[in-house]
């Protein structure tokens, strides 16, 4: 009853009144939405801030303790280091050290500075600011120190002149020099802010704070504003000394992945894009993007280890050969990066010394089975595959070992994966060990010594400790060892030879087996020139102008 | 009453100690190790560099010790530093918790406006297509994952049409408003920058009706709900016989009375939106207190961790605290004994 | 006409069966079908490699396939198998553990109400997806680990909202009388105040299974859940999060989640329907 009165009862109202409302709405809406794109936005002028996107992995802003890609652009560009690494890759070039010299046995280093070069505040670069900045580099025990093992004594015996004396030959001093994080710091400065470069400077030193929020170098920039997990702003130095930059301003703008980076790009919202992988380059549509896709000394590897607790079967060097003759290498290139990107023979980059000539990964399936079959193990056997959980340099590290599970599974190698949290999946490398992993690469400075000393099977090495070599006397290559030695003491022209060797040799061990080598893509706005890919410094800023 | 209330408030420090406690335990009896953001991967096997990170974060400590060493800091107001940023949690938390409150309120206002009107549509229209309608689209709201809805929208609204702003709070090439509140539309407003404000509404937008329709659904199933139950009462029938019109009937009578069961849903959707946060400030880039917890807990930055969880925590309890009350209001026959 | 009324009765359609609760009834049937049957249906292999990768819809691939060339529909389809049996042992797990906690707090009052209402409280501030996240990271990634997490998340809602009614129940003049015949408590309990608290309870489990089903898509999206090659939903979304343009990769486990929550969701309605005579 009740009902059928509100029934004639009911009228109009309620709907005409709540279409008003929302006609009344929608155009508030709409102009507020069209606001920021009538209004006038920053016009594409010469000193408009020059933005990339990228995802931000900042852990420091102090050279001491930083370590990270994005810690690369930052540090190599604010905080100039004596020597450079040239377009080429290649060639060392000057930079605060206008020349320089080694003597006969590579156990001694003279360089020469710029007398003209000053420190963003102005105040000169002087030979005890390179001597305490070394000294603070190793004391700080940071992620970088390991770039002045080896140094017995930093000496500046003028203002200008600063010599280096190593505990053994090493011919690749010079260019560890062109790593970011050897660069050299305002002494004064820095020490007036909490900074020292004493023996116990790792628990003495409280400068970290200030380091993130100011900078104290001699390069091209300095630190404008930092907000962690937003934005990273420099400025040009106005006392810098070289050639005057053509961007005076730059900010690096978090973007996690990818196809946000190319969105933004197209928009016009970046100008340059550093991560973007070759499936989303392919959708770049607008014209007035620029992408091209040059090699890239980083690469991505999977890690055989014996001495893993979880192993159930003995993973001798047959073993480890009948897995490398399994994986299908350019189906992995084709997977995980369409295509783009190298096959890589030895953990040493192609291009590096040692690497010419060497043979290229094949997979023969027929000869995975049949060194299976001599080991004992026709039917196969389990093995458990543990990954960080990433998407590094565009390769998925997910999809890899999926990939590598099918691959393996024809010569019935059943592979378990289990995707880990980075900080998860280090505890377990250098604890237990992992019986099979992957992992990446990239190159801190032009050397190849760098990748002996990381991967090769010699005792003390960080691989050879979580491959199993300090209960399994099997793993160690003691050849390798030897070799390194004679390479860091040999003349530039004879390094390559002792290089090449110890790269066949970690080919045979097979412990790590580099699959894909990808290529980079630079993404950026065609009114952008001068973006190049650095081998030490991911990407120098001081060459880039906008037209 | 209000012994109850008082009660409840002077608990709340309690309860937060129980839950960074909690959070302690759970975050330290991990297999992870949050030094290898602090070292990278290339030394992390170096037991002089190990020692030397472990010495200064004080990880080289007993857990008790730790334990202790915090809740200390802790009662002086000092929340740590971040193991991650470098920089004091509490100054972290500064700065990204209004970012995401910014966009919650945002995402609640959308949400409400867009519910209640939904609702009262739906039971206005009680069984007929614009019933239908309505309850379908809120429906859809709560039911999509909101990462892929606003994967879907931005691609939609930003790349195709280019009506809306991408991600970002602002955009790329805008320099955020001096610090007053975090709140970039109330610091815009503050300094005087009108294009400022413009742009950092417009980027709300987007954001906002993604989390805004994920809790409309809520809102109106329970605004049509009690609508329909207020509909039903002899005051409004009494409303029309006097000759009231529909809208007046609707809004002034009926509305009122059947807003005071839904303000039980505040505590449900602020539960919703903050988890919403944390699913879609990645995809928005967004640098709330969303993607700074789930960074935190992805490297295992202890600090962090806990700081989110007392902010968190405490933004819960009190959420909490008023939904009890609500209810109490609504069904008087509840006492708290 | 007259002499046939007893064969041909009329079909009277119950007040609860209307439109939208017999789609979501037919969507969760389906899908559990799928959940039980898929691996007898004569589609490709979830994890195998079978065409082009990135291949977009075509008459041999409905869905396309992804970045590794495995068919999308058919990984849609099997991630029902991971999605729903975890949801049905996470909502049975937490209602049985919520609602003890909640009938024992309400019923008994003063110390035991308080001890369960701090416990609800403790967990109930913790943002939910940060609770599970750290107990998940606590015990290490896998699908079932964040099945416990998600336990842990969800009991307090059963046990508040079984509290509730027990409490509201209990000054309820049948229970009254109860006691003053003479029942003893835990007959008081079990036998009049109960039964009166279960549909709530029930209508709230249905809805919530949707729900859950989310949360464990949310986790997966966010690194914690399944281990590839597993095709869970959520992790296919993360997957095609990464080939944007190549938008059926995420689609197909979109489209799942959408269909289940809403399924449970109209099934809960008409669940609230049978049990709840209030709402017409």
């Amino acid at each position: 009853m009740k009902k059928g009165m509100m029934n004639t009862v009911r009228s109009r109202g309620a709907a005409t009144a709540t279409r008003r409302a929302l006609l009344l709405a929608a155009p508030v809406l709409a102009g507020l939405a069209g606001a920021s794109g009538f209004l006038p936005t920053s016009a594409q002028a010469a000193d408009t801030p020059l933005v990339i996107a990228r995802a931000m992995d900042i852990n420091s802003l102090d050279p001491a303790r930083t370590w990270c890609d994005t810690c690369q652009i930052y540090v190599s560009n604010v905080y100039e280091g004596l020597i450079g690494l040239g377009p080429d890759n290649k060639t060392l070039v000057p930079r605060l050290a206008t020349k320089w010299e080694s003597n006969a046995d590579q156990t001694q280093f003279t360089f020469h500075l710029d007398p003209t070069a000053v420190f963003s505040d102005g105040s000169p670069v002087e030979a005890k600011d390179v001597k305490w900045s070394w000294e603070r580099l190793h004391n700080i025990k940071g992620g970088p120190s390991f770039m002045m093992d080896g140094v017995k004594s930093i000496e500046a015996p003028d203002a200008h002149t600063v010599v280096v004396t190593m505990d053994a030959p090493n011919s690749e001093f010079l260019g560890i020099l062109t790593a970011p994080y050897t660069g050299a710091i305002n002494s004064d400065v820095a020490i007036a802010n909490g900074a020292n470069a004493n023996a116990d400077a790792d628990k003495s030193d409280t400068s970290e704070a200030w380091f993130m929020a100011n900078s104290a170098g001699s390069g091209p920039y300095v630190l404008a504003d930092y907000k962690a997990d937003d934005e990273l702003r420099f400025k040009a130095n106005p006392n810098y000394k070289g050639t005057k930059v053509g961007i005076s301003e730059v900010v690096i703008k978090n973007t996690k992945d990818a196809v946000a980076q190319a969105q933004l790009l197209e928009s016009g919202g970046a100008d340059i894009a550093m991560q973007i992988d070759p499936d989303t380059a392919k959708t770049i549509k607008s014209d007035s993007v620029a992408i091209e896709t040059v090699p890239s000394y980083n690469f991505v590897y999977v890690a055989v280890s014996p001495g893993a607790k979880g192993n159930t079967v003995k993973l001798t060097k047959e073993v480890r050969q009948a897995i490398g003759y399994a994986l299908d290498y350019n189906g992995t290139v084709e997977f995980t990066v369409a295509g783009q990107g190298k096959l890589q023979s030895a953990p040493i980059p192609n291009g590096f010394p040692g690497t010419d000539g060497l043979p290229t990964p094949t997979q023969d399936i027929a000869k995975a089975k049949e060194l299976l079959e001599k080991a004992g193990l026709g039917n196969g056997f389990e093995i458990n595959a543990e990954f960080p959980n990433m998407n590094v340099y565009g390769v998925d590290l997910s999809l890899l070992m999926q990939k590598v599970q099918q691959d393996l599974a024809k010569v019935n190698i059943k592979v378990g994966l289990t995707p880990l949290e980075f900080s998860v999946w280090r505890t377990h490398v250098r604890g237990d060990g992992i019986p099979l992993t992957a992992v990446f690469y990239a190159p801190d400075y032009f050397g190849s010594a760098q990748y002996i000393q990381y991967f090769a099977m010699t005792e003390g090495t960080p691989w050879w400790k979580r491959a199993g070599g300090a209960n399994d006397a099997s793993i160690t290559n003691a050849k390798e060892g030897d070799l390194l030695k004679q390479a860091l003491a040999a003349p530039e022209a004879e390094k390559d030879k002792f290089f090449h060797d110890i790269a066949m040799e970690m080919i045979n061990d097979r412990v790590i087996i580099p699959l894909v080598s990808p290529n980079v893509v630079l993404a950026h706005a065609k009114s952008v020139k001068g973006v190049r890919y650095s081998a030490c410094c991911n990407l120098p800023l001081d060459e880039i102008t906008r037209e | 009453m209000y012994r109850y209330i008082i009660r409840r408030l002077i608990a709340m420090p309690l309860l937060l100690l129980g839950i960074v406690s909690i959070a302690f335990l759970i975050t330290h009896f991990t297999k992870g190790d949050p030094l290898i953001s602090i070292i990278g991967e290339r030394q992390m096997d170096n037991p002089i560099v190990i020692a030397a990170a472990k010495a200064r974060w004080g990880l080289d400590r007993s857990l008790p010790e730790q334990y202790l060493i915090y809740v200390g800091n802790l009662l002086t107001g000092d929340l740590g530093t971040s193991l991650r940023t470098k920089q004091g949690v509490g100054l972290d938390l500064l700065q990204r918790l209004p970012a995401t409150l910014e966009l919650v309120v945002a995402a609640m206002l959308v949400g409400s406006l867009i519910g209640v009107t939904l609702g009262v549509a739906a039971a206005h229209y009680r069984d007929r297509a614009a019933d239908h309608f309505a309850r379908l689209f809120a429906l859809i709201g709560s039911s999509l994952p909101v990462f892929w809805s606003g994967l879907i929208l931005l691609f939609i609204f930003w790349y195709t049409l280019g009506v809306l702003p991408g991600p970002g709070r602002l955009d790329t090439r805008s320099m955020a408003p001096p610090y007053v509140t975090g709140f970039y539309t109330i610091d815009s407003l503050v300094a005087g920058d009108l294009r400022i404000f413009a742009e950092s509404i417009s980027h709300l937008i987007l954001p906002a009706c993604v989390l805004g329709w994920a809790v409309m659904g809520i809102i109106s199933r329970l605004v049509r709900a009690s609508m329909l139950d207020v509909l039903n009462q002899d005051y409004i029938l009494a409303a029309r016989a006097k000759g009231a019109s529909e809208p007046r009937v609707l809004v002034n009578h009926a509305l009122r009375n059947a807003l005071i069961p839904t303000l039980t849903i505040v505590g449900f959707s602020f539960a919703y939106l903050i988890t919403g946060a944390v699913l879609s400030e990645a995809i928005f880039s967004w640098p709330g207190m969303g993607s700074y917890a789930v960074d935190a807990a992805r490297n295992l930055d202890y600090p962090a961790i806990m700081g989110v969880t007392i902010v968190g925590g405490a933004a819960f309890l009190l959420t909490n605290l008023v939904t009890d009350i609500a209810y109490a209001f609504v069904d008087p026959r509840i006492r708290f004994g | 006409m007259a002499e046939s009324a007893s064969i041909h009765a009329t079909f009277s359609r119950p007040r609860w069966l209307t439109a939208p609760v017999a789609a979501g009834a037919l969507i969760v049937l389906f899908w559990a079908g799928v959940a039980l049957t898929v691996q007898w249906w004569p589609i490709d292999d979830p994890v195998a490699f079978v065409g082009k990768r990135l291949a977009a819809p075509s008459e041999t691939h409905w869905l396309g396939t992804d970045a590794l060339s495995r068919d999308v529909l058919s990984r849609t389809l099997h991630g029902a198998q991971h999605s729903l049996p975890i949801a049905l042992v996470v909502i049975l797990s937490a209602v049985a553990i919520g609602a003890t906690l909640g009938a024992i707090g309400g019923f008994l009052g003063g110390l035991a109400d308080s001890a369960v209402m701090r416990l609800v409280d403790i967990t109930l501030s913790f943002p939910p997806i940060l609770l599970a996240m750290a107990v998940t990271a606590s015990l290490g990634p896998g699908l079932w680990h964040a099945a416990i997490a998600m336990i842990i998340v969800w009991w307090p809602i059963y046990a508040r909202l079984m509290r509730a009614q027990v409490l509201a129940v209990r000054e309820r003049e049948h229970v009254e009388a109860a006691v003053a015949a003479g029942a003893s408590a835990p007959r008081t309990l079990f036998a009049h105040i109960l039964p009166l608290c279960w549909s709530p309870i029930l209508i709230n489990a249905t809805m919530d299974f949707g729900q859950v089903v989310l949360l464990i898509a949310s986790l997966s999206f966010i690194g914690l859940g399944a281990s590839p090659p597993t095709p869970e939903w959520g992790q296919m979304i993360s997957e095609g999060a990464q080939k944007f343009y190549q938008w059926w990769i995420a689609f197909g486990p979109g489209m799942a989640i959408l269909s289940v929550v809403l399924g449970f969701n109209f099934l809960g309605d008409g669940v609230r329907d049978i049990l709840d005579p209030r709402t017409q």
